[in-house]
């Protein structure tokens, strides 16, 4: 299997350099911290809150996860060797989505700690809300590493493809607030669009399963372009 | 084996290749020669399916390079000019990882890399990070890399390019050894390398063909004017006048070093240079020095691709 035989290489690629050890250093930190703060001033045994900052701690930690995926290949003249073997564009891509999606749920893995104690301390615990809200990341993780993909085949240079999806993400974020500027069909339609909208009520407890479709979908498009891109440096 | 027709490959207006034909027949080694910048590169990127063609034709082993670019992927080992690297694999986690994407069948993976660290005699250092390794290992690993799958066809892009004299040597006879079952595109700028390692040359300049021949007949093309080197003390200032009085004798490269000249001397043919000695000795000038320049390779490669000389396309073949 091609595709797995990329996936392994990324996965070596990312635990043979300090690059892993240090985004899951610097994640614990900020995520530990902002679980006391929370803990401290709500007194609640609830997730939603955490959950809500996790997602966009991980929005931040994404860009550097997938800035050198591809860019650093191109860079390094590896793309040549890639390009002349038998494999095809769509296998690098999604082998080297897959290998940094696990990355990825390692990384939010970090966070179940934070429920297993709070279970410890309140046996009453709701894992329902939890459990979506662990879904939601999942899927706003795909999101997440596809438009960093993408923004990764665009360019060799690492720092320029990270705030490529760092710029990219955030407004994708950010987006849905036009609505209270807008108040109008455009204003709904910008909240569709937006992965804060679309993320919030996972913690909640609610899966809707038009938000499952637009992450899946969200992640498709950028998957797809990022194989397209790739193919046209061949043929370009 | 490898067959290329009337291939074209613009940069946007900028002419790289400019129709370029030739084959390469099975097992046979074929030298790529040219200056800097004159198209080797970019063609063997056209061969390699890495770059596409503006326009022409070209196949590997019977399968075209546009049509069926998977095929001959799977036919071809390839060294780009830098050699394609991961710094912080180690060597055999590298080799494995290019074996899975050759399509070495995993019962077969073992033995495939047994023996291409043999072959490359990278075998005391596969438990390195690549990252650690000298510029002769990265080559040779790069080497090991374009092995693997077993090509029928080797395309090396300056296989000895900023090695040392051993490490030189070495990659010629790991070279040489490898032309007795592989078919091999070689490009170089070094001549010497050429002369050793292939049977025919393919000689381009600014995107064109300017030669192409077996080694041998464009070495004794080369000995087709005769050319030496000479030291002179001489007595006058128009000490050049003895020399070009004589038909068809030319100097060149004139170099001064007090009262002695170097330069490089030119005659038509083995008979004038009894009548070019007794001339200037008759005039009182001195020699120091007059040795057989060496007519080889060099002197055609710096004819073909001299910029003023390369319109006209030389093409000797012989059957």
């Amino acid at each position: 299997m091609k595709v797995l035989a990329i996936v392994k290489k990324e996965l070596q690629t990312y635990f043979f350099s300090p690059v892993a050890y240090i985004i899951f250093a610097a994640f614990s930190l900020v995520i530990g911290f902002l679980f006391w703060l929370i803990l401290m001033s709500t007194h609640l045994a609830s997730m939603k809150e955490t959950l809500f900052n996790c997602a966009f701690v991980l929005l931040l930690a994404s860009p550097v996860l997938t800035m050198r995926l591809i860019s650093e290949e191109k860079r390094s003249n590896t793309m040549e060797l890639l390009l002349t073997s038998p494999i095809s564009a769509a296998e690098i891509i999604i082998g080297k989505f897959l290998a940094c999606f696990f990355v990825y749920l390692l990384l939010m893995g970090v966070t179940l700690q934070y429920a297993l104690i709070l279970s410890s301390y309140c046996p009453t615990l709701d894992w329902g809300p939890i459990t979506s809200g662990y879904i939601g990341l999942i899927l706003l993780g795909a999101s997440f590493i596809s438009f960093g993909l993408f923004a990764s085949t665009v360019t060799e240079n690492q720092m320029i493809a990270a705030m490529i999806s760092f710029g990219g993400l955030l407004t994708f974020w950010l987006i849905g607030w036009s609505k209270h500027a807008l108040e109008n069909t455009m204003g709904e339609f910008f909240s569709k669009l937006s992965l804060l909208e679309r993320y919030w009520e996972f913690p909640n407890g609610m899966v809707d399963s038009g938000n499952i479709i637009f992450f899946v979908t969200f992640s498709l498009i950028w998957l797809f372009l990022a194989t397209r891109v790739l193919e046209s440096d061949r043929w370009r | 084996m490898i067959e290329m027709k009337n291939v074209t490959k613009y940069y946007g207006n900028f002419c790289a290749l400019g129709g370029i034909s030739f084959s390469v027949a099975d097992g046979e080694v074929l030298g790529l020669l040219g200056p800097n910048g004159a198209g080797k590169t970019t063609a063997m990127r056209i061969l390699t399916c890495f770059l596409p063609a503006t326009s022409g034709v070209a196949t590997v082993a019977g399968y075209d390079i546009f049509e069926d670019s998977m095929e001959v992927r799977r036919r071809l080992g390839y060294l780009p000019e830098t050699p394609p690297l991961y710094p912080e694999m180690t060597v055999k986690s590298y080799l494995n990882f290019i074996a899975e994407i050759k399509e070495v069948p995993s019962s077969k993976r073992r033995a495939r890399l047994d023996e291409v660290i043999l072959r490359t005699g990278i075998g005391d250092h596969i438990k390195r990070i690549i990252g650690t390794l000298s510029k002769g290992y990265r080559q040779r690993l790069g080497l090991a890399q374009a092995l693997i799958h077993n090509p029928e066809v080797l395309i090396l892009d300056e296989p000895t390019v900023g090695l040392d004299p051993n490490q030189i040597i070495e990659i010629r006879g790991l070279i040489k050894n490898l032309a007795a079952d592989h078919t091999i595109i070689l490009s170089t700028h070094i001549l010497s390398e050429v002369s050793m390692t292939c049977k025919r040359v393919v000689i381009i300049n600014e995107g064109h063909i300017v030669a192409e021949d077996s080694v041998e007949n464009l070495e004794k093309q080369g000995k087709a004017t005769t050319s030496y080197k000479v030291g002179l003390k001489p007595a006058g200032l128009d000490w050049k006048s003895s020399f070009e009085s004589i038909p068809g004798v030319s100097i060149a490269n004139v170099e001064e070093f007090g009262n002695r000249v170097d330069f490089m001397m030119r005659l038509p043919d083995e008979s004038a240079y009894d009548k070019v000695f007794s001339s200037v000795v008759g005039k009182g000038h001195i020699f120091t020095e007059i040795s057989p320049a060496r007519a080889s390779l060099e002197e055609v490669f710096l004819r073909l691709t001299k910029s003023e000389e390369s319109q006209p396309i030389e093409r000797s073949k012989t059957s």
